[in-house]
C-alpha cells in the first residue's frame, strides 16, 4: 500500500533528507552541521577517517542515535525538525521506510536463515506464505539457495552478511543502509558481498554506503561524500571525489589509498 | 530401628522436600526475572532499593531468613505461627534463590550483544517482542549452567526447613538420629540428596542439549 505512496512522492522530493544534523557524545562533538540528500534510486557512499562520524550520521539517520539539532526528513516529512524528533508512532512509521545492514550483521543466532528473514514482515502483519516466497527469491538472488534452514553459526561471515541483506530487503525499504558492512570480512569474503550490493544499485535500490572499500565507492555510488572531524569536506561526483579531489584533506586521506 | 525402616519414615519426608524443591522454583524463576528488570531500571531509586534487598537477601543466612520469615510475624505482630509451616518455608526460599536468580538473569541479558536490541528496533520489533523473542532466548541459553547451579543448591537447602520443624525429609532423619543416637540417619540422608541431584543433573543435561542447536 506504500507502493503509490512513494511512487507519487519519489517525482518530488529526495527520499532522505539530512539538514544542520548536530550530535555529540558527551562534550565530543561528532557531527557538527550535516546536510544531505539522498534522491531515488541513487547510491550514496560516505567516506572518510576512522571517528570522522560518518557511522554516527548513518546510525542518527536510522533513529539508533539521538541528534540534537537539525531536520531529518523522510518522503519530504518531519521526522526530527529542529532537534524535536517526531512521536513515537509516527517514527515507527518512518522506521518502516528504511533498512539497515550492520558491520557485525547481527543476525538473530537462535533463529534459522528463514526465521531471520520472515519473522519481521510477519510480525508487521504480512502473510507467512507471501514472506516466505519473496525470502526464498532474496537467497537466491543473494546466492545462497538451499541455506534457508542453516544457522548463522553455520554461515561463513560473508554468507552471513547477505542473509542480514536480505533481511532487511524482505521488508521492502524505500532505502537501504550500509555501516561498514564488510568491515568484519577477509578479502574474499568482502568481494561477495559487495557483488550482491551492486547487483541492488543496479537495480536503482537507494542505498546510502558507509565504507571504506574505496573502488568500491567509486564504482557503484551516484555521488560520494567525504567527512572528516564531523564536517562534509567535499562531496560530488564519484570520479570528481577520487579522480580530481577539490579540498586537501580529501587528497591526503585518498592518497593513501590510490598508492 | 533396622535400616529399612529408617530409610521408609524418611522417605515420608521426601515428598515435603520435593515441595520446597517445586514450589520455590515455580515461584523464585519468575520473580527473578521480575526483580532483575527492577535492579535494571533506568529509575536510579528503584534500582537502588532493589540492589539493596538483592544485597540484604544474599549477605544474610538462608537460615536467618527462614526463622524470620515463620516466626518474624509472630513476634513483630503477635500473629500466631500458621500449623502448615510450608507457606512460611517457601516464601523465604522462594524470595532468597528469587534475589540469586536475579543477579543470574542480569548478568545474562547484559551479556547480549547491543547489536541484537539495534537490529530488532531497525526491523520494527516491539521493545516487548525483541524481549521475548530476541533477547529472552539467548539468556535462557546463556545462564543454564549458572541456573542449573543453583538447582542442585536448592536440593540441598531444603535441609534447611529443619531449622522451623518442618517435617520434610533432613528433618525427620535428624529427629531419628537424636533418638536412635544413630549416625546412620545422615548417610540415609546423604544418598537421597545424591540420588535427587543426579536426576537434576540429567533433567538439566537434557534442557542444554535442547539448546545446542545454535551458538
Amino acid at each position: 500500500m506504500s507502493e503509490n505512496n512513494t511512487k507519487a512522492s519519489r517525482e518530488s522530493c529526495p527520499i532522505l533528507e539530512i539538514k544542520g544534523l548536530q550530535k555529540s557524545f558527551n562534550d565530543l562533538a561528532v557531527l557538527r552541521d550535516i546536510s544531505l540528500s539522498v534522491e531515488p534510486g541513487n547510491v550514496v557512499s560516505i567516506i572518510g577517517p576512522s571517528g570522522s562520524g560518518k557511522s554516527t550520521l548513518l546510525r542518527c539517520a536510522a533513529f539508533l542515535e539521538t541528534a540534537e539539532k537539525g531536520d531529518i526528513l523522510y518522503d519530504g516529512k518531519y521526522a526530527l525538525r529542529d532537534g524535536v524528533y517526531a512521536e513515537k508512532a509516527e517514527l515507527n512509521r518512518f522506521r518502516t521506510l528504511f533498512g539497515m545492514v550492520f558491520q557485525n550483521f547481527n543476525l538473530f543466532p537462535h533463529y534459522s536463515v528463514m526465521k531471520n528473514i520472515c519473522e519481521p514482515p510477519i510480525l508487521r502483519g504480512e502473510i507467512k506464505a507471501e514472506v516466505e516466497e519473496r525470502a526464498l527469491g532474496l537467497l537466491k538472488k543473494m546466492g545462497l539457495e538451499g541455506r534457508e534452514n542453516a544457522y548463522p553459526y553455520q554461515l561463513s561471515g560473508g554468507q552471513q552478511q547477505r542473509v542480514a541483506i536480505a533481511r532487511a530487503l524482505a521488508l521492502n525499504p524505500e532505502i537501504l543502509f550500509f555501516d561498514e558492512p564488510t568491515s568484519a570480512l577477509d578479502p574474499e569474503l568482502t568481494g561477495e558481498v559487495l557483488k550482491v550490493i551492486r547487483q541492488l544499485a543496479d537495480d536503482h535500490m537507494t542505498m546510502v554506503v558507509v565504507t571504506h572499500e574505496m573502488a568500491f565507492a567509486r564504482a557503484i555510488s551516484n555521488r560520494v561524500i567525504f567527512m572528516d572531524g564531523g564536517y562534509i569536506i567535499e562531496e560530488g561526483d564519484p570520479e570528481e571525489v577520487f579522480g580530481n579531489p577539490k579540498k586537501e584533506r580529501t587528497k591526503r586521506f585518498l592518497s593513501n589509498y590510490n598508492q | 530401628m533396622s535400616l529399612l525402616t529408617m530409610i521408609l519414615k524418611m522417605g515420608e519426608g521426601l515428598g515435603k522436600t520435593c515441595a520446597i524443591f517445586f514450589l520455590t522454583l515455580l515461584f523464585s524463576l519468575p520473580l527473578g526475572m521480575v526483580v532483575a528488570l527492577l535492579r535494571m531500571s533506568k529509575n536510579k531509586v528503584i534500582s537502588a532499593i532493589t540492589r539493596f534487598f538483592i544485597n540484604i537477601l544474599r549477605g544474610t543466612p538462608l537460615m536467618l531468613q527462614l526463622l524470620a520469615v515463620t516466626y518474624g510475624p509472630y513476634y513483630l505482630f503477635g500473629i500466631s505461627v500458621s500449623r502448615n509451616k510450608l507457606i512460611p518455608v517457601v516464601i523465604a526460599f522462594a524470595i532468597n534463590y528469587a534475589a540469586y536468580f536475579a543477579e543470574i538473569y542480569r548478568g545474562g541479558i547484559e551479556s547480549i550483544p547491543t547489536g541484537q536490541y539495534e537490529a530488532a528496533e531497525v526491523l520494527g520489533y516491539s521493545r516487548f517482542q525483541t524481549f521475548m523473542r530476541i533477547i529472552l532466548p539467548q539468556v535462557v541459553k546463556r545462564i543454564m549452567p549458572s541456573i542449573t547451579n543453583e538447582v542442585v543448591t536448592l536440593v540441598k537447602d531444603t535441609s534447611l526447613a529443619f531449622t522451623v520443624s518442618y517435617q520434610e525429609m533432613f528433618t525427620i532423619g535428624k529427629q531419628i538420629a537424636n533418638s536412635q543416637t544413630s549416625f546412620l540417619p545422615f548417610v540415609v540422608a546423604g544418598v537421597f540428596y545424591y540420588i535427587f541431584n543426579l536426576i537434576v543433573d540429567r533433567v538439566m543435561g537434557r534442557v542444554e542439549k535442547r539448546l545446542n542447536y545454535y551458538k
